[in-house]
C-alpha cells in the first residue's frame, strides 16, 4: 500500500508520522511523493510503523501502477449516486452493472461508489430460494404486488444459472412477473451467476445498497436453491424463505439439507387445485420434524406455511410472520447485530474472492510460476514444495488484491 | 425367382455401385427419428400395422369420401388478411369471379385478443396481419354483397371466438340468412393456442368451456357449420415435426371431445361436424403419410367414445401450405416450395387448400402474388389429371411403410399425453410446448450448419438482389377509421341496452347459460367485440403465460465448422473489454404471440454464449424500454411478425432516448418488408435481419456491432 494512502486511510497526519520516525515534514513529502527513496534505515521504520502495510516495494514501484480514479471517473460516479438517489433507473441499473463487471477499472469504480452510499437500516432484505419450478418467481410476483399496494418499493435481484458449458444464460424471471416487472414501484434486475465460484451471487449485496439507496425498501434475492448461491446469500439478508412443493422430502425435490436448516420461513408453496390435500401433508411433515428446521435464530421460531401464488392463499399469514419477525429483531436489536456480522463474513468473502480471482486470472500466468510447474512435471519438485515456494512469493511480494 | 433371393441381389448390386460406402449409411434417419431406408419392397407392405381399406369408409386411411376428387376437387380457399372490412370484401367479391370456392378471414391482432381498436394496448396491432372487426357493423361490411346461404366462410378465430362468431351470426340473420343455412368453419381451437401461438385470452379452464358452449350452441342451430377445425398447422410453423403435429392434434381433438361429452352432447351430434387443420411443409412423403395416418387414427380414437353414426368417425381437413418454408432470400422460389407442398396437400387427400403467396416472408400478399398462389391449386386441379384417381399413393411400399411409422411414433407422444392426465394436463405443465421448442432449435441449427438444405438460402445464394413489390399498410390510418366508426357506433345505439347484455353476459360466465346464444343478441344489440370480452374477462380473468425456456439443444445439433470457435474468441475478448458478456433482450411487442423466433433466438444465443434475457408476450414499447434499461442490456432483439415494427419500433426508440438510454442498440429480426430496412436504419436501429438468417453469423454481426 502507498505511504500516502496509508496515511489517509487511518487518518494520520504527515507531521505527526514525521515525527514518529524521525525525518522532516519535507522529506516525508519528498518519499510519498516519488522524489526520493528512503535509505534502508527509514523504509525499515515504516515498515514496522504500517504493521508490514507499506513496504519497499511501495516506493519502488512507480506510480502508473496506482488503481487511482482519475478524477474524471470520480465525478461520473458522484453524478451517477446523486441520480440513483432521484430514482433513475438507468442510473441504478449501471451501478449494478459496475458492481458485477470483471474489469478491473470497474471494480475501482464499484468501491468508489459503495463509498458513496449510506448504509440503510431501514430496509428489509429478503432471500427466496427453492428448485425450479417451484414458483419463486410467481410466488414474489403475488407478494411484490400486495406489498406495492401497502406503498412499499420493492427490488428483486434474480440469480439465474450460466450453463458452465457455454457460459452463456436465459433470465426469463420478468416473463413469471408481468405485472411487477412494469410498476413503477419495482426493479427487476435478473443476474447471470456465472458459475458457481466467482460468480455474481457474491456480489449480490452491493447490488443491494444500489438499490437501497435508491429508496428500494423491500429487497427479494431469489436464488435456485441447488447450489452454492444459497448460503452466500443467507449472509445478505434479513429473513431466509424456503420454497418447497407439496409432497416429497428435501432431498427428494433436490434441495440440501443444509438449505431447510437455514430458513426463517418454509413455504409449502401450489397448495392449489388437488395438489392441496397433499400440500397440508407437507406441512405438517416439516411442522413435526424439528431436527430439520434447526434454530439458528433464538429470538424467534421457523413457521412453514401453505401458498398459492395463483389462488392468493397464504400470502397475508406469511407478510404478518414476517412483520413480526422483523418487529422482534428490532426491537431486541439481533437484527442489526447480523447485520454487523454480515459485514465482517462480507470482508472475508470478498478477501478470498479477490485472491481467488489473482491466482486464476494473475498468479497462473506469471513465469516463475509456469517454471515451477514444468519443474514438478519433470519430477525436480515436489507438490508440497512448489506450492510453498508459489504461496511464499505471494507473501513476499505482498501484493496488493484489488 | 423368391423375393429374397431378388433383393439380396439388389444389395448385392448396390454395394457394387456404393464401391467402399456402406449400404446402412444411405439410410436415412428422418427429424421425427423415423428411419428410412433407400429400398421398399413388397416386404414391407407385409409388415405395416395400420388398415389401408377403401376411401369413404371406416377407418378412412383413404379419404373421408368414397369419390373424393373424381366428383368434386377440393376447395380452393384463400386465406385474406386485408386491414379493414371494406378491402376484405373486395378481395373476397375478386376471388369469386376467379374460382375460389370458400371464404377465409384473417383477424387482426387486437380482435384475436378481443380489444375494440381504441384500446390503448393495440395501438401497432389494429388491422395488422388481418382485419379489423369491432362489431356487427363491421361484419357487415365485410359481407356486404356476399349471400352467406352459398358461401361457405371459415374463420381463423381462436381468443375472441364468442364475440366474433356472434357478430358473424348476427351478421347473416341482419342480411337474411338463417342460422341453420350458415357454412363454414371456425376454429375455435385454443388448446393449440396455450401450445404455440398464444392469441388465448382466458385460462386454459373457462377457455375449454367456451369451446364447449360453441360445439352444444353450433350442434344444436347451425347443423352446416364446423363447429372447430383442430389445428396442427401453427404446431408445425412453430417448429413442430410433422409427428409431433399429428400426435398433439389428435390429442386436442380427443380433449374436446371429452369436453363436449362432458356437456351431455351425443358423440355423433357433433363428431360429423369437427374438422382438421394441417400444415404442408417440404417433406413431400412424409406430409402424405401424416394424412393419411391422421386418417386412420383418428377414426380408432373416435371409436373409442362409440359413435352409431359412421361419419363421426371421418376425418376431414383442410391444408395450408407451410409459411415457415417460405424464405426472404430468392424469394421466387417460395412458388415452386408451395406447388410441391401444394401436391402433397392433394396427394393426401385434402378437403380443402390455402396455397400461400410466394411474397408472404415479406408482406402480406400483392393482387399478383394472391393470382398465383390461386393458380397453383387451379394448374394442379385441371391441368394435370391428378383428381381423376382417388388416394393414388395408396400401396406405395414406401409411402404405406412412412404412414405405419408415424402411426406408431405418434401414439407414443398421444400415450405420454393420456400419462399424464389429457392434453389439458399436459399444457399445463409444458410439455408439448417444450418438444416444439426443442424439434424447432434443432432444425435451425441443422440448417446453420448446411445439413439441411435450403435452395438460396444456405446454398446456391443468388448473386444479384431481386426487387419485389410488397404491399404495405398504413396501420394507423386503419386505425383512425376503426376508432372512429366505434365513436358512431357508440353514439348511435342504445348504451343502456347494451349495458343490460354486459350484465347478462356476466351472468352467463358465472352460471351455465350459454355464452354463444347470449353473445348473438348483444352483437345484434351493437355490444362490441371488446365489451363483450372484457364482460367475460370480469369472470373469468385475463390469462398469463409462464414461459419456459430451454437450453442446449440447439448447440448440442449444430456442426462446429469454426463458426463456433469465431464466436468464443469474440466473446471472450468481449468480455475482457466491457467485464461481463453481451446481453441481449429478446422482446415481443404489441398482441402478435407467435413467439417461435424470439425463442428460438433466446435459446440458441444462450447456447452461444450471450447472455439473454426474455420479456413477457404483447408487451408495450415503454415496457420492453424498462426491463432493457433495468437489466442494464446492451441490445435488444425485436421479434416481429405482424407487420407491427412500423408503430413499434419508432416508439421504443423514443421510449429509449426519453430515458436517456439511446445507448441500448436495437436490433430487429422477423417477418420485415426490405422496403421498411430504411425506414428502420433512419430510426437509429441498428440492423436487421430478415427469415433464413444465420444464427451464428448474426452473432458474430452482433458481437462485432457492440
Amino acid at each position: 500500500m502507498k505511504l500516502k494512502s496509508y496515511l489517509k486511510l487511518f487518518k494520520i497526519s504527515n507531521k505527526d508520522f514525521s515525527k514518529e520516525i524521525g525525518i522532516s515534514n519535507v522529506s516525508l513529502s519528498r518519499y510519498m511523493s516519488g522524489e526520493r527513496l528512503p535509505e534502508k534505515k527509514i523504509l525499515n521504520k515504516i515498515f514496522k510503523l504500517t504493521d508490514g502495510l507499506v513496504d519497499a516495494n511501495d516506493f519502488f514501484l512507480s506510480s502508473s501502477l496506482s488503481r487511482d480514479l482519475s478524477e474524471i471517473h470520480k465525478e461520473e460516479i458522484k453524478k451517477m449516486v446523486s441520480n440513483i438517489r432521484e430514482g433513475k433507473l438507468k442510473d441504478l441499473a449501471k451501478a449494478i452493472t459496475l458492481v458485477e463487471s470483471s474489469l478491473k477499472l470497474h471494480n475501482a469504480q464499484a468501491n468508489f461508489l459503495l463509498s458513496k452510499l449510506k448504509q440503510n437500516k431501514n430496509s428489509l432484505r429478503v432471500g427466496i430460494t427453492g428448485v425450479p419450478g417451484v414458483g419463486k418467481s410467481t410466488f414474489i410476483e403475488t407478494f411484490g404486488m400486495s406489498l406495492i399496494d401497502l406503498g412499499f418499493k420493492v427490488a428483486v435481484l434474480a440469480i439465474d444459472p450460466s450453463s458452465k458449458r457455454t457460459g452463456g444464460s436465459i433470465l426469463g424471471d420478468k416473463t413469471r412477473m408481468m405485472k411487477l416487472s412494469v410498476n413503477k414501484n419495482a426493479f427487476i434486475r435478473p443476474s447471470p451467476s456465472q458459475g458457481n465460484l466467482g460468480g455474481v451471487a457474491k456480489k449480490t449485496s452491493e447490488s443491494i445498497r444500489c438499490l437501497e439507496e435508491a429508496g428500494f425498501n423491500i429487497i427479494f434475492i431469489e436464488t435456485m436453491g441447488v447450489g452454492q448461491a444459497e448460503t452466500t446469500v443467507y449472509d445478505m439478508v434479513d429473513i431466509f424463505l424456503v420454497l418447497l412443493l407439496p409432497s416429497g422430502g428435501d432431498e427428494l425435490q433436490g434441495i440440501k439439507k443444509g438449505i431447510i436448516e437455514m430458513a426463517d420461513i418454509i413455504i409449502i408453496n401450489k397448495a392449489d387445485g388437488n395438489l392441496k390435500n397433499i400440500a397440508e401433508t407437507t406441512m405438517l411433515e416439516y411442522k413435526n420434524a424439528q431436527n430439520m428446521i434447526s434454530n439458528i435464530r433464538k429470538d424467534i421460531s421457523p413457521e412453514v406455511f401453505l401458498c398459492s401464488s395463483t389462488e392468493s392463499i397464504g400470502i397475508t399469514k406469511i407478510w404478518n410472520f414476517i412483520k413480526e419477525f422483523e418487529k422482534i429483531r428490532r426491537d431486541n436489536g439481533s437484527f442489526y447485530k447480523t447485520r454487523i456480522q454480515q459485514q465482517s463474513k462480507a470482508i472475508w468473502r470478498n478477501v478470498f474472492l479477490q485472491s481467488q480471482d489473482y491466482i486464476e486470472n494473475n498468479l497462473k500466468y506469471k513465469d516463475y510460476v509456469k517454471k515451477i510447474i514444468k519443474n514438478v512435471e519433470k519430477n525436480n519438485f515436489d507438490v508440497n514444495n512448489a506450492s510453498k515456494i508459489i504461496f511464499d512469493s505471494i507473501m513476499k511480494r505482498n501484493i496488493n488484491f484489488y | 425367382m423368391d423375393r429374397k433371393k431378388l433383393y439380396k441381389g439388389w444389395e448385392e448390386r448396390a454395394s457394387k455401385e456404393l464401391r467402399d460406402k456402406n449400404l446402412e449409411d444411405h439410410f436415412w434417419e428422418t427429424p421425427e427419428g423415423i428411419k428410412v431406408k433407400p429400398l421398399y419392397t413388397e416386404d414391407d407392405l407385409q409388415k405395416i400395422s395400420h388398415e389401408i381399406g377403401v376411401p369413404g369408409l371406416p377407418p378412412y386411411t383413404r379419404g373421408p369420401r368414397a369419390t373424393m376428387y373424381t366428383n368434386r376437387p377440393w376447395t380452393i380457399r384463400q386465406y385474406a388478411g386485408f386491414s379493414t372490412a371494406e378491402e376484405s370484401n373486395k378481395f373476397y367479391k375478386e376471388g369469386l369471379k376467379n374460382g375460389v370456392m370458400g371464404l377465409s378471414v384473417a383477424f387482426d391482432l387486437a380482435t384475436h385478443r378481443g380489444y375494440d381498436s381504441d384500446h390503448p394496448r393495440v395501438v401497432a396491432d389494429v388491422g395488422n396481419a388481418g382485419v379489423a372487426i369491432d362489431s356487427i357493423e363491421d361484419m357487415n361490411l365485410l359481407f356486404d354483397g356476399i349471400p352467406l346461404d352459398q358461401m361457405s366462410v371459415s374463420m381463423t378465430m381462436n381468443g375472441a371466438v364468442i364475440p366474433v362468431l356472434a357478430s358473424f351470426i348476427a351478421s347473416g340473420e341482419e342480411q337474411g340468412c338463417p342460422r341453420e343455412k350458415l357454412t363454414g368453419t371456425i376454429q375455435n381451437d385454443i388448446l393449440k393456442e396455450f401450445m404455440v401461438r398464444n392469441t388465448f385470452i382466458f385460462p386454459p379452464k373457462p377457455s375449454m368451456r367456451i369451446v364447449a358452449d360453441i360445439i352444444e350452441y353450433t350442434s344444436q342451430k347451425m347443423p352446416k357449420f364446423n363447429s372447430i377445425s383442430i389445428s396442427g398447422y401453427h404446431m408445425q410453423e412453430a417448429g413442430a415435426n410433422q409427428v409431433q403435429e399429428l400426435a398433439y392434434t389428435l390429442a386436442d381433438g380427443k380433449e374436446y371431445i371429452k369436453s363436449a361429452l362432458e356437456r351431455g352432447l351425443d358423440i355423433d351430434q357433433f363428431a360429423p361436424r369437427l374438422s382438421f387443420f394441417w400444415s404442408i411443409g417440404m417433406n413431400f412423403f412424409m406430409e402424405i403419410a401424416k394424412m393419411r395416418a391422421a386418417r386412420y387414427m383418428w377414426s380408432k380414437i373416435v371409436k373409442q367414445f362409440k359413435p352409431k353414426n359412421d361419419r363421426s368417425l371421418a376425418l376431414r381437413t383442410h391444408c395450408q401450405t407451410s409459411g415457415v418454408s417460405l424464405m426472404e432470400q430468392d424469394a421466387y422460389n417460395n412458388i415452386v416450395r408451395t406447388t410441391i407442398e401444394a401436391m402433397a396437400a392433394v396427394m393426401g387427400g385434402t378437403q380443402s387448400l390455402h396455397t400461400n403467396s410466394f411474397d408472404e416472408a415479406l408482406a402480406l400478399p400483392t393482387k399478383f402474388s394472391a393470382r398465383i398462389a390461386r393458380n397453383t391449386q387451379l394448374i394442379i386441379s385441371e391441368e394435370t389429371g391428378i383428381c381423376n384417381v382417388i388416394d393414388p399413393m395408396a400401396g406405395s411400399y414406401y409411402v404405406e411403410s412412412l404412414t405405419s411409422s408415424i402411426v406408431e411414433e405418434s401414439q407414443k407422444l398421444i400415450d405420454e399425453i393420456d400419462e399424464v392426465g389429457g392434453m389439458v394436463k399436459a399444457i399445463e405443465m409444458g410439455i408439448p410446448k417444450m418438444r416444439i421448442e426443442e424439434s424447432s432449435a434443432k432444425r435451425q441449427a441443422r440448417v446453420d450448419s448446411n445439413e439441411e438444405t435450403i435452395v438460396g438460402v444456405n446454398k446456391y445464394k443468388p448473386t444479384e438482389k431481386q426487387e419485389i413489390n410488397i404491399l404495405s399498410i398504413d396501420n394507423e390510418e386503419v386505425r383512425k377509421r376503426q376508432v372512429s366508426r366505434l365513436q358512431n357506433l357508440k353514439n348511435s345505439r342504445d348504451n343502456k341496452n347494451v349495458e343490460s347484455f354486459i350484465e347478462k353476459i356476466k351472468n352467463a360466465a358465472s352460471s351455465h347459460g350459454n355464452l354463444l346464444e347470449i353473445c348473438i343478441e348483444a352483437s345484434k344489440n351493437r355490444c362490441t367485440v371488446g365489451e363483450m370480452t372484457s364482460a367475460m374477462e370480469s369472470v373469468f380473468g385475463r390469462h398469463n403465460l409462464s414461459t419456459k425456456t430451454i437450453s442446449g439443444v440447439y448447440k448440442n445439433t449444430v456442426k462446429n465448422d469454426g463458426k463456433i470457435d469465431i464466436i468464443d474468441n469474440e466473446l471472450s475478448k468481449f468480455v475482457s473489454e466491457k467485464g461481463r458478456r453481451p446481453r441481449m433482450l429478446v422482446v415481443k411487442m404489441g398482441q402478435d404471440g407467435h413467439d417461435r423466433g424470439a425463442k428460438l433466438i433466446a435459446t440458441a444465443f444462450s447456447d452461444l454464449g450471450f447472455d439473454v434475457d426474455i420479456g413477457p408476450l404483447f408487451q408495450t414499447p415503454e415496457e420492453a424500454a424498462k426491463q432493457a434499461i433495468e437489466n442494464d442490456a446492451h441490445v435488444i432483439g425485436v421479434s416481429t411478425l405482424a407487420a407491427g415494427h412500423k408503430t413499434l419500433v419508432p416508439l421504443l426508440m423514443e421510449s429509449l432516448k426519453n430515458n436517456e438510454a439511446s445507448y441500448i442498440k436495437v436490433i430487429c429480426g422477423g417477418v420485415i418488408p426490405p422496403d421498411d430496412y430504411p425506414f428502420l436504419y433512419d430510426l437509429g436501429v441498428s440492423k436487421v435481419f430478415g427469415p433464413g438468417t444465420n444464427i451464428q453469423e448474426a452473432a458474430i454481426e452482433i458481437i462485432n456491432l457492440l
